[in-house]
């Protein structure tokens, strides 16, 4: 995986809904303006319905901004939608895999979608599939599969892509405690080895400081409550982190003793 | 094949077949012209008969027109899909085209066309295609929003969105459709061979009519209907192997 040559740079992004029904409209996301650089494994954190899926579908490039921008280089996701295939992969909340496939065929699916050779895609995909402990599930459909399996499977899709940019949203929130916990920790593993910009969505405050070495707070409309790079802080220090974060979210406002 | 049928199928056969033997038997005391009820043995006689080339002929125009039917419907399918406003004038036109009965499209080919197997092959398709394509965009809008999100997220060509991840999804329900059309095609080529082919099991039915041959109506009606039954079991087997990823 080469990695990311060019920072994630959110401008100004505003992204505003209007419903079909009643004609109101909804802010999800007000004048968002945040960098995340090459190689960083950020994880946004805030509560349900804070907009952190909208800014998910427009780092994808499936939605288009009302105002602001998102840049990677000198290109936009969602207007050079093309220009980032092979270049960005996700993971979401439910495995997502075709039932009509097989586990091996579910990983090949996005090296097929850009066209490379059909031994390099089987040697691939097995190789993802091997590095997730599945190789003896190659050929089984995913309804055979259990939930961890099935997200493993979906690891290895997004990994098998190698691509520069990594998006999760809520990837291991629908598992067990004990899957989520070595998933996350695969999730990291991988996202270093591979000098990956990795981006975690999480409404869970300890999967966000499991997972990233730099925490986001979204408050309302993904207002920017808070951005904080773990390095800065003692692993001592994390218990008041914590409580500091929380208060941030129930108050909707910084909490002072973030800063750092 | 007949070992695998239920026992109760196997029963209500016999049965059918014992209450239309005494009723056969029956039929002059009750003051009902014998040719109307023929014997067991007087149909099996008319079984013998049977031509496999009309059989083939017209096994041929069902699969030849259900194949186009599909090609057509599907097609068409995936450009209501693709366009709000290509919908909104075709949706009536496929409405109105279903809601035409068969006779009148056998009509209107009789007056519109010259060539016979034309003819039945119009009123086939004009009639299976429309069920062809309601269906398959049916299907296609129940596609998993969750999977369309997933696959677009690693930007496939509108051509891999369809082959990747559209048709492997409404492939089940496609094999639904054509059990259903199938079903109709064998009914509606039987009527569209009775106006004007020179073959096919519709036309020998109009033969055994004029010659008031009750037996010979009954024996192919019989053929038609195994040929249904075989072509369905053929589907279920097909289905049961593409469909494998669900049992």
């Amino acid at each position: 995986m080469s990695g990311l040559s060019a920072p994630i740079e959110i401008s100004g992004l505003s992204k505003v809904f209007r419903q079909t029904t009643s004609g109101q409209s909804i802010v999800a996301i007000d004048q968002l303006t945040l960098r995340i650089d090459p190689g960083e494994l950020v994880a946004i954190v805030g509560k349900t319905g804070c907009g952190k899926s909208t800014l998910f579908d427009l780092l994808i490039g499936l939605e288009h901004p009302t105002a602001g921008s998102i840049t990677i280089g000198t290109k936009t996701p969602y207007d050079d939608f093309n220009a980032f295939r092979g270049k960005i992969a996700t993971i979401f909340q439910q495995d997502r895999l075709f039932p009509w496939r097989s586990a091996l065929d579910n990983v090949k699916l996005p090296l097929e979608l850009i066209g490379i050779a059909e031994d390099v895609q089987q040697e691939r995909a097995m190789t993802w599939l091997k590095r997730l402990g599945l190789e003896k599930f190659a050929n089984a459909y995913p309804r055979e599969l259990s939930g961890g399996m099935r997200q493993r499977v979906a690891i290895a899709r997004a990994f098998a892509v190698q691509p520069e940019i990594l998006l999760a949203d809520e990837s291991f929130s629908a598992l067990d405690e004990v899957t989520a916990n070595e998933l996350r920790k695969t999730f990291v593993e991988l996202a270093r080895e591979f000098k990956s910009t990795a981006i975690l969505i999480t409404h869970q405050l300890e999967e966000a400081m499991a997972v990233g070495d730099r925490i986001v707070v979204f408050g309302k409309s993904a207002t920017l409550l808070a951005d904080i790079r773990m390095m800065d802080w003692d692993r001592a220090d994390y218990p008041l982190l914590r409580e500091g974060i929380q208060n941030t979210l129930q108050a909707n406002a910084p909490d002072p003793r973030l800063r750092r | 094949m007949i070992s695998s049928l239920p026992r109760e199928t196997i029963i209500s056969i016999v049965l059918f077949a014992v209450v239309w033997q005494i009723m056969s038997y029956l039929a002059p005391s009750l003051g009902i012209p014998a040719f109307a009820i023929p014997g067991l043995g007087r149909i099996a006689e008319s079984l013998t008969k049977i031509t496999p080339l009309d059989v083939a002929v017209t096994l041929g125009r069902v699969l030849l027109s259900l194949v186009v039917s599909f090609v057509i419907g599907l097609l068409v399918a995936v450009l209501m899909y693709l366009s709000g406003s290509v919908e909104k004038y075709l949706r009536p036109m496929v409405r109105i085209l279903m809601a035409v009965p068969v006779v009148s499209w056998i009509l209107f080919a009789v007056l519109w066309f010259k060539g016979v197997e034309f003819r039945i092959v119009f009123v086939l398709v004009v009639v299976c295609a429309p069920v062809f394509t309601v269906d398959a965009l049916d299907n296609m809008r129940e596609v998993s929003r969750d999977l369309k999100q997933m696959i677009r997220s690693f930007r496939p060509t509108p051509l891999q969105f369809f082959h990747k991840l559209m048709l492997p999804a409404i492939t089940p329900g496609i094999i639904t459709s054509w059990k259903i059309t199938l079903s109709l095609a064998i009914r509606v080529v039987t009527i569209a061979e009775l106006v004007g082919a020179v073959t096919g099991i519709g036309h020998q039915l109009s033969v055994a009519q004029e010659l008031f041959s009750v037996a010979d109506v009954f024996a192919w009606t019989l053929v038609l209907v195994i040929l249904l039954f075989l072509l369905e079991a053929l589907l279920v087997q097909l289905e049961t192997r593409v469909l494998r990823w669900r049992a």
